[in-house]
């Protein structure tokens, strides 16, 4: 057997109320109630859970289900994090370590303003990269993405309106999925459609960042089973095959970033169609990570699916859009839909969705974001633009 | 005025360049072996794993290799928003995050990548000295 298709995610669940929910929700009870829900959807009891995978939190995790994983991972390098888990879990089926995988996500970003937590971890003060770099007002994510559209827009004489597309047509996608934030007036009083004006006329972040170039800050659990092919097939639910999967990283810290329009997706995203064996044109949807509206147009330039300088067209042309060619971030993005600060769980839910043709469970069949890919590559991108997870996934 | 900004704490590693700072001198790890600089300051040569590193003063000077404006801005940075977020390239090699001075955070466009900068020194306390860099008249 090959590492390709070694192994199935057979299952994707969220929490019960994600976005902002009216009272606080701590994010160990966001991962709980996303693994109920996977248990349940796939019909694998939780004391079959054989490794646990999550940024930081396994054994606790672990702890609380009352089971004794014989793998445990907590790789914790940003959003990304989750595609790396996904490709660590196929190794371990693979090399017969395990049959059953767990990736669990809980993070309230949104509640932690309230009640704390938030699931960021601060980096040490003493570490050089951060005494070189702490004195200079930086003030989260955004400051350092703002520098990155800087580059982008001189080396190829783009402008922030060209990525303000990646926005309105994200927000398209959302208007389709009732569990976006920003679905509707009825979800949010600032929800549903929105045109290149209110992107490029929304309040200044980090210039030339505007709000509505920058993802959203909302609680989100969610959960994946993944399993060996024997245990995929007798499942009740779809499986949908790990054909390729590679994790990369360029820096940690932006002051390490050669080239602040070129991440590791480049190279995660060679092994991982590489491994597949299919490259960026047999690619039928895309889930990019889209912290920012230039994560996700850099990462489709990294991933072959335009060229380079050119990601942005693929959503100012319409390709990325409902009924387009290459369909992308069809939940609403880490733009519209939710962001809960490490956005891959948020990814591999709705590629598992799509490709499984389910992407309207849970929203009583409410028409509209399905579609017919058969193929799909999936990117998280963590840190500063820094490290970089992709899968290349296939229905059954 | 007291300085109300994040102040690192110097390591052994680095404090060669913060006993540098306090003299006005911009101190830089160059590696023996191979001879380049590198930055961050390192236990090991990035470029060629050597661990014998040392100090040598940097002229100061470098471009602009990148810049975006920070419009908000937590505790001290608070009061001096908008202001101007820059990465350096040395002329030694390798490259410096910065505020830059003496530019125009309410005209982004004004501020070019590329301009030649100089490097200068803010007392932050008794023993830290924070360099920030400044747009050079000649490249204007």
């Amino acid at each position: 057997m090959s590492l390709s298709g070694a192994a199935a995610i057979v299952g994707a669940a969220e929490a019960v109320e994600i976005g902002y929910p009216e009272e606080p929700i701590t994010s160990l009870q966001l991962h709980i109630e996303a693994i109920k829900a996977v248990s349940d959807q796939t019909g694998i009891p939780i004391s079959d859970i054989e490794g646990v995978f999550s940024t930081g939190w396994s054994s606790e995790l672990a702890e609380h289900l009352g089971i004794h994983p014989k793998y445990i991972d907590t790789t914790s390098v940003g959003g990304c994090s989750f595609e790396m888990h996904v490709h660590h879990a196929l190794l371990a089926v693979y090399a017969g370590v395990i049959d059953v995988a767990l990736v669990s996500h809980g993070q309230n970003g949104w509640s932690a303003r309230r009640i704390g937590g938030g699931g960021r971890r601060g980096g040490d003060p003493t570490a050089p990269a951060t005494q070189m770099s702490m004195s200079y007002g930086f003030s989260g994510a955004p400051s350092n993405y703002s520098h990155a559209m800087v580059s982008h827009n001189h080396k190829f004489g783009t402008t922030p309106e060209d990525f303000a597309h990646v926005a309105v047509v994200t927000r398209e996608w959302a208007t389709l999925n009732p569990r976006a934030v920003m679905h509707s007036k009825e979800t949010h009083e600032f929800g549903g459609p929105i045109t290149l004006d209110d992107v490029n006329n929304s309040r200044i972040i980090s210039w030339p960042l505007t709000l509505l170039h920058c993802c959203l800050v909302t609680d989100h659990g969610g959960a994946v089973l993944i399993a060996k092919p024997e245990i995929a097939k007798s499942l009740k639910t779809t499986p949908v095959w790990i054909a390729g999967a590679a994790e990369n990283m360029s820096h940690s810290n932006m002051l390490e970033m050669d080239d602040f329009t070129a991440t590791s997706a480049y190279t995660s995203g060679k092994a991982a169609y590489e491994m597949a064996g299919l490259g960026a044109d047999d690619m039928e949807l895309a889930l990019l990570y889209d912290s920012f509206t230039l994560t996700a147009a850099i990462t489709a330039e990294m991933l072959g699916l335009a060229p380079r300088g050119e990601g942005y067209k693929l959503w100012k042309e319409g390709h990325a859009a409902p009924g387009g060619r290459l369909p992308i971030n069809t939940n609403g993005g880490g733009l519209s839909f939710n962001h809960s600060g490490m956005y891959g769980m948020h990814l591999l839910i709705e590629a598992y969705r799509q490709l499984s043709g389910t992407a309207e469970d849970g929203v009583n069949g409410i028409a509209g974001k399905q579609t017919n890919a058969r193929t799909c590559v999936v990117n998280g991108t963590g840190g500063s633009l820094s490290t970089t997870g992709t899968l290349v996934l296939l229905a059954d | 005025m007291q300085y109300n900004k994040p102040i690192p704490k110097p390591s052994p590693l680095t404090q060669p360049f913060w006993d540098g700072a306090k003299e006005g001198k911009l101190m830089l790890p160059k590696c023996a072996d191979c001879e380049r600089v590198h930055w961050y300051p390192r236990h090991i040569c990035p470029f060629c794993h050597s661990m014998d590193i040392e100090w040598i003063e940097g002229s100061g000077e470098g471009r602009i290799y990148n810049y975006a404006i920070q419009n908000r801005a937590f505790g001290g940075w608070a009061e001096e928003a908008p202001f101007v977020t820059a990465y350096i390239d040395l002329d030694e090699g390798d490259r410096m995050v910065t505020v830059l001075r003496g530019v125009d955070a309410s005209d982004p466009t004004s501020i070019k990548i590329g301009s030649r900068v100089k490097v200068e020194f803010e007392q932050a306390s008794d023993e830290i000295h924070i360099p920030f860099f400044r747009v050079m008249e000649e490249s204007a």
